[in-house]
Parts: C-alpha cells; structure tokens; sequence
C-alpha cells in the first residue's frame, strides 16, 4: 500500500468515527435521492402531458370543418415546448418560461404559464433540483467532511510526526485530495444513474456523460479549494469559519449579484414596450383584411399589370389573399426584428451573468449544467424561434390558398351575402398544412459548444487551488 | 442599581464587540451587503416606474392613432388597446418578490380576456430564475448565516484564550446571552439601517418601516437566541458551527422545498393550457352557431340588452362581442378555480411559514413591500374589473347601434392603479 493511499485510508478512518459526518451525509443523500426521484417523475409526467395536448391540438386543428381560410389564421394553433429528458438533472430555466404558446396570424405571442408563477412558493432559494443539489449542497457536505483534512493533524500536533515518517508534504496533500476526492467521484454516482434513464428516454448518451462529467469535475474542484483552505489555516475551526464564508459568497451572494449586475448592464424592454414601438412600425405596413388601403396601393397596381386587367375582379388570383401575404411576410419581417431585439438583449443579460462564474464556481457549474441538459436560455429563443417558424409556415399556407381558391368577388361579398360566404368555404383536406410540431433538444456537440466558456472556468477553478495544494505541501514541510 | 449594572455590562461588551477584528468584519459585511442591495433594489424600482411613465406614453400615442382610423363603435372598441399596470411601493425595493416572475403589465382590450389576461410581459427568464439580491434575501437568508459564523464560537474563543473558567466564577450564563444578544442585534441593525435610510428616502409610510424594523430585528434576535442555545449543547466550535448550519440549511431550503412540493400535490391547479383552449373553442365556435343561440346565451348573462339582439346580416360586431364574452363566461369556471387554488396555495405556504425563520421574514417584507402573491392576484382582479368597464362602456353603443361620434371616445374608462402603499 503506498502512503498516498495509506493517509487517504486513515482519514476515511476518521469519518467513519464522526458522527457528524454519517448525519450529513445522510441527511444529503436522502435528499438528493428523494429530490432525484421527484424531479424525474415531474419530468416525464410533463413531457407525457405535453405530448399529449401537442397531439390533441394538432388533430383539433385537422378536425376543423370547412370554411374560410383567413378563419383558420385567426383560429390559431398552440405548441407545447416539451422538457428535455436531462432535465430531470437541471430542469434550468423550465419553471420560469411559458410552456404554451399561441399561434396566429398577424402576432407573435409570449409563451404562458410558467409554473414558478402559480408554484408554492416559501422562499427566495431556487426549487430544489438535482441540479440545484450538486451546485450548492454537496460542496457543503464536502466541506464538512474535509474542512479538517490538514488543519486536524496541525492542531493535534500529528502534523510533524507524519512529516518526520519520511511522509513528504506532497504525498500528504495528495492522500487528503485523494481521501476527499473518493467521496466526491462516489457522489457523482447519482448523477450517472440520471444520466442513464435520460439517455433510455432518447436523450443524448454523450451529453448525459458530459453532465456526469461536470459534477465529477466541479465537485474535484471543491474539494481542491477545501483541502487548500484547510491546510492554509491554523486551526480547524479557522479553516471551516473561512470555508463558510467562502461558500455563502460563491452560492449565495455572487449569483445574486450577478443578477442584478446583468440587469443593470443591459436593459432590456419588456414585451408591451417593444410592441408599442412595433404597433408604430406595423401601421406603415398597413392592415392585411384591408385590400384598399393605400399600403398595399403598388401590389395591387403591379399585380393588375402583370396580369394586364383593370379591376381586381379580373384577377386570376383572389386579391384579397395576395394582400394578406403579402402584409404577413411584411409584418414577420417587422417581428423578427424586435423578437430578434429582445432576444439579444436576453443573451447579452445572460452573458453577463454568466462572466460571473470566474467569481464563483458555483455561477460556472450552473451555467455549464443547463447548457448541457438543453434547459438554457438559448434553449428557449429555440424553441420561440422553431414556433415562430410554425406560425409562418400555416398562416402563409393558408393564405396561399385564399389567394388561389378563392374568388374574389365572393371574398368581398361573404359578410352580406350569405351564398357567397358560404362559397368561400375550403375543404378541411386544406388544414393538413399544418406541420408536426415537436421540440427536441440538440446535439450533444452543440451542447458542449455552447457549456465550453463555463467548461473552462471550472478547469480553472480545479487549477487554481490545486496550483494553491500545491504551495501548500512545499510550505507543510519547510513551517509546519 | 440591578439596572446600572446591566447598562455596565452592556456598554463593556459593547467596547469588547468593536475591538475585535473578526466582529468589526462582519458588521462591515452585513453594512456592505445591505448597501448594496438596497441600491439595487432602488435602482430597480426606478426602471420599472420609468417603465411605466413611458408605457404610459406610448399607450396613449398609439390608442389615439388607431382609434382616429376607425369610424364604427365595434372597430373602435377592436383596435384600442389599454395599459394596465401596478405600480411599486414606496417599499418595494426592499423586497422585489414575485414581480420578477408574475406580471405587473398588461395590455388589453375588448376581445375575450381569458385569451389575454395569461400572457405574461416579465423579465429575462434567466435572471428570474436565480432572483434578485434585494433587502428581503439578505434579511432572511444571509443575516441568519452572518450571525451563526460571527456568534457560533464565543464560548470556544474563550475557551481557548483560558479565561473561561475565571469568565464563568465571575458571571453565569447571562453573560453568553447578553454577548450574543448584543452582537446579532448588531449585525440586525447594519442589515437594517440602509433599508430605513432607502424607505425614508422613498416616502414609505412609519408603518411600513416599523413592520421592517421589527421583521429584521425579531429575526436577528431569534438566530442570536438559537446560537446561545447550540453553544450551550456542544464544546466544539466546529461541531456548533456545522450543526447551525444544517439547521439554517433545513429551514432555509429543506422545508421550504418540501413544503412547497407538498402544498402543490395537496392543491392541484386546472392546466392553463386548458383555459385557453376552451376559451378558443368556444369563441371559434361562435362564428359557425345560429346567431339566435349566441345572443340567446348572451341575453341569460346581460336580460338589459334582450331587446336588442336581432343580427340581420352575417357579420355584426355586437354578435361579435357577444361570443366573445361567452368565450369569457364558458372559461370563467377553470379561471376561477385557478384563481383561487393560487390564493390557497399562497394562504398554505404562508401558514407553512411559520415553521422556517427565513421564509417567514421574506413573505412578510414581501406583503408590506406589496410584492407578494397577493398583492399581484389584487392586480389581476382590477384588470379584469376594468375590462368589464370597457364593456359597459361599449354594449349600449353597439346593442342600441348608436351612431358613432368620435368625440366621446373621450370618455373612454382610463386604467387607474392601486394606489401605492
């Protein structure tokens, strides 16, 4: 047995004697493993729930009987944004973004009903998570088990007998690392088993391994911090006040800065105030149900040269549908853009935000674990951006086919006259335009793409108190 | 003479108090995190009546060009949309609370509510996630950590210096209780004074602040007494120190959590998407029915109007509104339900509450900030009473086909708030 392992043996020695140690560690175990079970049994009970009403939306829209095609664009669609299968690690921002959106013409809707609105609500803490768990409990744990790990032997004067045992100040620091890591790794084991169930859910294999990975790593890096403090410090007392300390700032104080230092940094208007300025742009386009106005004045002009005729009636195509798509196209272009606004100004907040986590390493874990669980905010735009998608795709489908089904001087008689109304009438074949709506999470590559940044401060944040181990060790030998 | 002695006693820990370092740092801790969250706060509170100043603008702007185009009551009534807002109180930058994740702006108009009353205009969803560092969070969560790791080892210091036993012949027990009352009472104070300094500042009423006074200096005193108490049960500072911490942990995120979950298992809310759905469906259905079953639906709701109800030709606006309000009546049921499950489900977390400190001290700076659930389902019921205002404002004009005269668009109903507490 070498000494690095024998060190490491005595200080699982140790725990095994404190009860202190078995009452935490089972207090946090039970938690995590009651908290792991819930949030699974939420996730897959939501994504079934969703599923279903994705479904039953999509055969009431089918089911819709004959009538005019402008009806149906007003009638609307609704999509359901269904959680990714690791979101029963990191469920992220889930709780508090709308799930459901409303599609219709001329609009670009909010998503409703984010569950953190209507929740039981005791405290300001985030809900607890699996995620939430590893990101700011386990560190407490480890803390609590290793905040001794060289501050003991100092105080009870072992320090120096092991120091004369040919034990070099190294291999001391490696066994505690090693001792402390240990348990760390065997935390981490939960983790795979969500993995797991994630990855047989259809979720990504790789990204499961990469969310397990970021615990083990994020949980090394703690214990490094933990075992650099602890040999830094003179008694165990001072070493676990600092690590207190230390940890309130880093969990507590840092993200909530952070919060508030992104909002300050970038603010961003609210939906009602982009739409108000929008609403001045959309009147230049002009209303789409209104033929004549003077918006759509050139189009009209230059459709009945094209077709060389005098008056709408002679169309080939029914000009009251060429209108209506010709606004929708004009007006996306308008959405897009303030969407696209509000969107950047989200991601800049959330840059900010995350600059953090070179503060704390508990900014960096959060950030990499929803990045790579999909449940991100870049993960939302998606899903607001593949809606958007949607929405175009049906409402101009459906306009394509009042402009070409259509006639025209039907169209503007139908709200006296009720056979004309009731020749505008379209088959509901026609509604099959409407696609397949899912919204499933992305590759793993592109998950790890967009968790590298935080990925890379949490390998800093493992360098640097092991660079501080390090020092620590030469020092053990030269002042013990 | 009992009384002098105790003044003694308290101005001498007192000049012990400052002398040491590590208690000079923690005050300077709780000062410094209090500042700064009360600016943040402040600042907050600022953008958002900002916010509604030049909403408030804009809505006005808009309102008048859509409704300057418009040359029938039925079109009027469609185009004009109406803000509708709840200001923050004089307090509330103590305690910003849910109006990060529920909405304090809306902006309707005649159509169905239930289609609109659920969209929701909040902040960035990732910074809503982690929530603000205002008052409320430092009162209640890091007060109690400052005043564990500044108390949890008086008994051990002295201890370790050897004066214990003399400290023990001279005095007894109450010496620990003054010491620890003394210092958390101190660390309350510094958390305390920049959230009077900001509500005096603000204009926030005497009671309000006295309520924050006693909320933040009744939580210090309770986590100084549950020091006392752990210092008492154990010698090893490090053993008070972590079982403190796990009692904070409990009563902090444990309960809560457990708490929170249970009283959602316990009162299951009607799916949002349900609401909607059925508000759709019946409003859809509106266009494809007999007309006679529409306004015959709508006469039950409205007998003033059953006189008026004749639709001669396919399309008529008071058809129009009239099963859109039946959109409204047919989904008021599941709302109402929803409704009040938020309320019980706030009323339970409250009573829950008082099992853990933290929780308790935030819910009540968020009621006297009025940024509590309450005060947002208060919000949401006075839109919805100003919508019904829009209605009354319209019926007898499209049920009596008034002819339209654009100059009593003046007497538009005007969307006032709760007046700020």
């Amino acid at each position: 047995m070498s000494a690095v392992q024998r060190i490491a043996r005595e200080e699982w020695r140790q725990w095994s004697r404190s009860r202190l140690a078995w009452v935490s560690s089972a207090l946090l175990l039970l938690v995590l493993i009651s908290t792991a079970v819930l949030t699974l049994l939420q996730v897959a009970q939501e994504t079934a729930s969703r599923d279903a009403l994705q479904r039953q939306a999509h055969d009431t829209f089918l089911s819709q009987p004959a009538r005019h095609p402008h009806r149906m664009v007003h009638y609307g669609h609704y999509v359901f944004r269904s959680p990714s299968p690791l979101a029963a690690f990191d469920p992220g921002l889930e709780p508090v973004t709308g799930q459901t959106l409303f599609l219709e013409g001329h609009r670009q809707n909010a998503a409703m009903f984010a569950a953190a609105a209507t929740g039981a609500r005791l405290g300001g803490l985030p809900a607890l998570s699996p995620a939430v768990i590893y990101q700011l409990f386990v560190p407490l744990l480890l803390i609590v088990l290793g905040y001794g790990a060289v501050a003991r032997e100092r105080e009870s004067a072992t320090l120096v007998p092991l120091l004369m045992q040919r034990v070099s100040g190294g291999t001391l620091i490696v066994g505690k690392l090693w001792a402390l890591g240990a348990a760390a790794l065997l935390l981490t084991l939960p983790v795979a088993v969500i993995g797991l169930w994630a990855t047989v859910a259809g979720d990504s294999g790789w990204a499961a391994l990469g969310v397990t990975a970021l615990c083990a790593v994020y949980l090394l890096a703690w214990c490094a911090i933990i075992v650099a403090v602890s040999a830094a410090c003179r008694s165990r007392h001072a070493a676990l006040a600092a690590l207190a300390a230390l940890w309130i700032a880093a969990a507590l104080v840092i993200p909530a800065v952070a919060v508030d230092a992104a909002a300050r940094a970038h603010p961003v208007a609210g939906k009602i105030d982009a739409d108000l300025r929008m609403l001045a742009d959309l009147r230049a386009v002009g209303d789409g149900h209104d033929a004549g106005a003077p918006a759509f004045a050139r189009l009209r002009a230059e459709l009945l040269e094209r077709y060389g005729v005098d008056r709408p009636e002679d169309l080939p195509v029914n000009l009251r549908g060429v209108v209506a798509q010709h606004a929708e196209a004009e007006q996306k272009r308008v959405l897009d853009g303030y969407a696209a606004g509000q969107m950047t100004g989200e991601a800049a907040q959330a840059r900010v935000a995350r600059r953090f986590g070179w503060l704390s390493p508990v900014v960096a874990f959060a950030t990499a674990s929803r990045a790579l669980a999909g449940t991100d905010l870049d993960n939302h735009h998606r899903f607001l951006r593949e809606a958007e998608a949607l929405r175009f795709s049906f409402v101009q489908a459906l306009n394509r086919i009042h402009a070409e089904q259509l006639v025209y001087t039907d169209d503007i008689a139908r709200s006296r006259d009720v056979d004309a109304e009731r020749r505008t009438r379209v088959d509901p074949s026609a509604w099959r335009v409407l696609e397949d709506f899912r919204f499933g999470p992305t590759s793993a590559a592109a998950r790890l793409q967009a968790a590298a940044p935080a990925l890379l401060m949490l390998l800093c944040w493992l360098l640097l108190p092991l660079a501080g181990c390090a020092w620590s060790a030469r020092r053990l030998e030269t002042s013990p | 003479m009992m009384r002098s002695s105790i003044t003694r006693s308290l101005w001498r820990e007192w000049r012990f108090m400052l002398r040491e370092r590590a208690m000079r740092l923690w005050l300077w801790v709780a000062l410094a995190a209090s500042v700064i969250a009360v600016l943040a706060g402040s600042i907050e509170v600022t953008a958002q009546r900002t916010t509604i100043e030049r909403l408030l603008t804009a809505d006005r702007a808009d309102r008048a060009a859509q409704l300057a185009q418009q040359s029938d009551w039925g079109s009027a009534a469609y185009y004009a949309s109406h803000l509708t807002y709840d200001p923050p109180s004089a307090l509330a930058f103590a305690a910003l609370g849910e109006r990060d994740t529920m909405p304090w702006k809306h902006r309707i108009r005649m159509l169905a509510l239930e289609g609109q009353i659920h969209e929701a205009d909040v902040a960035n969803p990732e910074l809503a996630l982690v929530g603000r560092f205002d008052l409320a969070f430092v009162a209640a969560f890091l007060l109690p950590l400052l005043v564990i790791v500044a108390l949890h080892d008086l008994r051990a210091r002295e201890r370790q210096a050897g004066r214990f036993e003399l400290l023990m012949s001279l005095s007894d027990d109450r010496l620990w209780a003054l010491r620890s009352g003394l210092r958390g009472m101190a660390i309350g104070v510094c958390v305390l004074l920049p959230g009077l300094v900001g509500g005096v500042l603000g204009g926030a009423p005497w009671a309000a602040l006295g309520v924050l006074a006693a909320v933040v200096l009744l939580h210090a005193a309770f986590w100084s007494a549950v020091c006392v108490v752990a210092a008492t049960a154990a010698r090893s500072a490090a053993v008070v120190l972590t079982a403190l911490i796990a009692l904070w942990w409990s009563t902090a995120v444990l309960l809560p959590a457990v708490a929170g979950a249970a009283i959602e298992r316990a009162v299951p809310l009607p799916a949002g998407g349900e609401i909607v759905l059925l508000q759709r469906e019946t409003v859809n259905d509106g266009w494809d029915l007999p007309k006679e079953t529409t306004m015959t639906a709508f006469v039950t709701a409205y007998p003033q109007w059953a006189g008026h109800t004749a639709v001669a030709r396919p399309f008529e606006w008071k058809w129009y509104y009239a099963f859109q309000e039946i959109g409204d009546l047919r989904a008021a049921p599941l709302s109402e339900t929803r409704r009040r499950g938020i309320a019980e489900r706030h009323r339970l977390a409250g009573r829950w509450a008082w099992a853990s400190p933290p929780a308790l001290v935030e819910r009540a700076l968020q009621r006297v900030a009025g940024t509590d659930v309450d005060t947002s389902q208060r919000y949401l019921g006075r839109v919805r009473d100003f919508h019904a205002s829009l209605r009354e404002f319209h019926y007898p004009k499209l049920f009596r086909d008034e002819p339209f005269e654009p100059g009593r668009l003046s007497d538009l109903p005007v969307y006032g708030p709760v007046r700020p507490r």
